[in-house]
């Protein structure tokens, strides 16, 4: 994974110092609490319900164990002891004091890690695929471009004060495991024509209150001219999006509002000014920065383990595990593991100091000192032995980190909710957990097969409601808490937003009106169709009539 | 960065005005006064730097809701110069503007970007070979190794090895560090077969995973030597189409090869330093210094296999025809073209005169 230099440590260092002088300058008055605002918030301090937040940026989702150990010891020393990751790939800490953040951005430093522009109207965190040289169909690793979009991101100049924040995910496979297109730019790595790493662009997607599905801008952008491409995109949306309004500040209205083809007439009037040659890394900026990410020095392994394999026969718990939480890889005797943050009851996406340091060994000794944060708010051992994943299991379970539900139905993505933020209208953590709790059989969980439940507290859809093929929303409905249901939604390659499909529910009413559509799709369900396929096929109705049947013959 | 009091005489307008008024406005203007009415509103910045880039040369200011922490942003997306209120801190301005040292973003001042000063304009390679081997002068032979194999450098190594006698020493040394580093064994058609089985056999130990057969050129091979017999006639000639030719092709992408030569071996080899250049490419002999004894107990030591010629007095091994048994007390190398001046086979030597079809 890619290393600091020393340019990389002054810009991190110097952000610190930076942000110490203006914390100064709000506690001399110098600056009034309208102006400090938005610097903290691309310093990644938020102010929540009960206190200030810390989201920790994990640029595009990898991290080494010593990076782990030190966000379980942020979370023991100076929070609850436990931490929360995001689908952004972040980690956010819940209870810091504000008097503590320039010393835990400190101690992040000296890791290599910082919390730059995970919040505030400029260009976040880069996330990509979780599987990202692991997967068998990806076209190359799309991380070093990740990092030379981070690298080029950081404290723009031009970019820092935007009409809205602004979020870019880049695949390098035609299958989408990063949610690509509810990002506000999208990229897709394909082989341009020449052989070269080029850029299928899609822009203007996201959530929120108005979402959209991204479309595409551009079939293939080279490589060489990504960032001139993309400054030309965020200069034209910078000049021409709406400040006045800010749900309708994202760079997704003014693509609707122009057409994606009176938006493209105006990027490419930008890109054809530019002076691109100044924008195009250095070959050998891009092979330097490639080379951190090569290949681990895997083992030639036979392709099936006995280990393996007879630990699946003899455990069944095991056995379990295996089918749901390990994935091919596609070096032969290796696996990718999903270490799931979603425990039965749990809050999803949270982790205690403990398990992050168990992990972090886990990590060390099993999978080449590599982590990740997957979008579905789990982690992942991208390059594990087959071989070596009973004793994984073994040593997941002790810590309650080896549930094996990944993409299975209670593997729940949930933004925070009421119990923290400040602009929700609803908690997601409990429904989510009394969902968990109902839905807990894992044979029958697995009888249902992969299904993602997306809950969140209120229309901002940090929990991606929208696109989750059951999505829960939070509304307010005077003064008591309600919860909007949508089925069909999809972050996948062929993202779609979910049909919302009544009235809303109270919270009690949420997990088994979300069962009883479950138990619909199994009747209905053709051989082999997935829960996504069969709402795709029939519609909402009979999952409608499902939820509310019940419901209005008892009322 | 000017801090002004007040603004110049000049165009004045509002960050909110579109793009096509404010070029038309800018054109012919010695100054333009953009006025920002709310530091939130980043337009300015966008404003200023497509104006830059299209070629306004006259005098940019900004004015009104800016901030301290805005000072960099301004001056370089092509500000000359901020009027600052009566009650601004120009402390507090200069601070910020100075906040940071380097940059990653090319943009319109003429701070030279992070990637640019990481990559600066090539040295010539006779100087970096000079600094390699100064740099290394007192390291062994695995540091020499890893300073060649270091990510950092963002070259493309490959070993070259004829697993013969030795291989089994700089092959496990790569193997510690990288053993997806590429290994090219040129395959001349020509090899004993107990090379080619101990070839498998170390690969598999050391789990080596890129082990490249680099074979001759097949058309060539029928228009030169269709009788297989060329070593008679002319070893040179044999040399250069079976191992010269094919390993230069090979190397096209390459950039540093790593080579188990040793200065013992021949007199040509005797001044062999740990990095040299050779036809552009960084070449890389990190056992130059060892002995035939301390290579025999290293591979005695790492109770690695071994080549099973070895135990019938062969030492260096190359082709079978061009390969022999060397007593005991004698020079290794005696036994490879013996009888012949030759004592290399060439693709240490550079160019062939021979075409390359």
């Amino acid at each position: 994974m890619y290393r600091y230099d020393e340019f990389d440590t002054a810009v991190v260092r110097e952000r610190i110092e930076e942000f110490r002088d203006q914390v100064s300058r709000r506690v001399s008055g110098g600056l009034t609490e309208d102006e400090f605002k938005p610097l903290r918030l691309m310093n990644g301090v938020y102010l929540q319900l009960h206190a200030y937040m810390l989201r920790v940026a994990v640029p595009y989702g990898t991290m080494n164990s010593d990076q782990m150990r030190r966000l379980a010891h942020i979370a023991r020393v100076y929070d609850k002891g436990y931490g929360h990751f995001t689908t952004r790939t972040n980690i956010q800490y819940n209870w810091p004091a504000l008097s503590d953040v320039p010393a835990i951005l400190s101690e992040l430093a000296e890791v290599e890690m910082h919390a730059i522009q995970t919040s505030g109207n400029c260009i976040r965190n880069v996330t990509t695929d979780v599987f990202a040289g692991c997967a068998d169909d990806e076209i190359e690793d799309p991380r070093p471009w990740c990092e030379i979009l981070r690298q080029w991101s950081t404290i723009h100049p031009e970019f820092s004060f935007l009409p809205r924040k602004f979020k870019i995910a880049v695949i390098a496979a035609s299958k989408d495991r990063a949610a690509m297109r509810t990002h506000d730019v999208g990229l897709q790595l394909i082989r341009g024509e020449d052989g070269q790493a080029a850029f299928r662009v899609f822009v203007g997607g996201g959530q929120g209150r108005i979402p959209h599905i991204a479309q595409e801008i551009a079939p293939a952008v080279p490589g060489r001219d990504l960032l001139a491409y993309l400054t030309a995109i965020l200069r034209a949306w910078n000049l021409l999006g709406r400040r006045d309004n800010i749900h309708k500040a994202r760079i997704k209205i003014l693509v609707a509002s122009l057409g994606i083809d009176a938006f493209r007439e105006e990027v490419e009037r930008h890109f054809a000014t530019l002076r691109r040659e100044d924008l195009r890394v250095p070959d050998e900026e891009v092979a330097r920065i490639r080379a951190y990410f090569a290949p681990p020095p895997f083992a030639n392994l036979p392709r099936t383990s006995g280990a393996f394999d007879r630990a699946s026969l003899a455990d069944p718990d095991f056995a379990r595990f295996a089918r749901n939480n390990v994935r091919r890889h596609r070096q032969p005797g290796y696996a990718t593991l999903i270490v799931s943050l979603k425990p039965q009851g749990g809050v999803p996406g949270d982790i205690t100091a403990d398990q992050m340091d168990l992990v972090a060994d886990l990590a060390e000794r099993f999978s080449f000192d590599e982590v990740r944060a997957a979008y579905e708010q789990n982690l992942v051992l991208p390059h594990v032995r087959l071989d070596d994943t009973p004793e994984i299991w073994r040593r997941l379970a002790e810590a309650g980190l080896a549930t094996p539900n990944a993409d299975l139905v209670t593997d729940i993505i949930a933004c925070p909710g009421l119990d923290y933020c400040s602009l929700a209208n609803a908690r997601s953590i409990p429904v989510a957990q009394a969902l968990s709790e109902q839905l807990a059989d894992l044979d029958y969980q697995e009888r249902l097969g992969p299904i993602r439940v997306n809950m969140s507290g209120c229309i901002n859809a940090c929990g991606h409601h929208h696109v989750g093929h059951i999505g829960v929303l939070g509304v307010d409905r005077k003064g008591e808490e309600y919860y909007q249901i949508t089925v069909g939604g999809s972050a996948d390659e062929q993202a779609a937003l979910g049909e919302i499909v009544g009235r809303s529910l109270a919270a009690d009413e949420v997990a088994p009106a979300v069962g009883r559509a479950l138990d619909r799709y199994l009747e209905v369900r053709r051989e082999g169709e997935t829960f996504l396929d069969a709402v795709r096929r029939l519609g909402a109705d009979p999952f409608r009539d499902a939820i509310y049947g019940t419901l209005d013959a008892v009322a | 960065m000017q801090w002004l009091d007040t603004a110049p005489e000049g165009v004045r307008l509002p960050v909110t005005t579109p793009l096509e008024e404010v070029e038309a406005a800018a054109r012919g203007a010695e100054a333009l006064i953009l006025e920002f009415d709310a530091f939130r509103d980043g337009r300015g910045f966008s404003l200023a730097a497509v104006l830059r880039e299209r070629g306004y040369r006259g005098r940019l200011i900004a004015e009104g809701r800016v901030i301290p922490d805005q000072a960099r942003h301004l001056r370089r997306s092509g500000f000359d110069g901020v009027v600052l209120g009566a009650d601004a801190d120009i402390n507090a301005w200069k601070r910020m503007d100075a906040a940071f040292s380097t940059t990653y973003q090319p943009i319109e001042d003429n701070a030279v970007p992070i990637w640019r000063r990481r990559n600066p304009e090539p040295q010539n390679p006779e100087a970096v070979i000079e600094t390699l081997n100064r740099d290394t002068r007192n390291d062994d032979a695995a540091a020499i190794l890893r300073a060649a194999l270091d990510p950092v450098l963002g070259l493309k190594p490959a070993v070259l090895s004829s697993f013969g006698a030795e291989a089994g020493v700089l092959l496990s040394l790569v193997a510690r560090i990288d053993p997806s580093t590429p290994v090219i064994f040129l395959d001349t058609g020509m090899h004993f077969l107990q090379t080619l089985a101990y070839r498998k056999a170390l690969s598999e130990r050391l789990g080596l995973t890129d082990v490249r057969l680099v074979t001759p050129d097949a058309d060539e091979r029928a228009d030169l030597d269709p009788r297989d017999d060329l070593w008679r006639a002319d070893p040179d000639a044999c040399c250069d189409l079976r191992k010269v030719r094919p390993l230069e092709r090979t190397l096209i992408g390459i950039d540093i090869l790593i080579t188990g030569r040793k200065a013992y071996q021949t007199p040509d080899r005797r001044g062999l330093r740990p990095f040299e250049l050779f036809e552009g490419r960084i070449r890389v002999n990190p056992l130059h210094d060892w002995s035939e004894e301390r290579l025999a107990a290293w591979l005695d030591a790492e109770d690695l296999p071994t080549h099973p010629l070895s135990a019938h007095g062969y030492r260096s091994i190359g082709c079978w025809p061009c390969t022999q048994a060397v007593e005991a007390g004698k020079d290794g190398r005696l036994g490879r073209w013996s009888g012949a001046a030759k004592t290399e086979c060439g693709i240490h030597l550079g160019r062939r005169t021979l075409p390359v079809g």
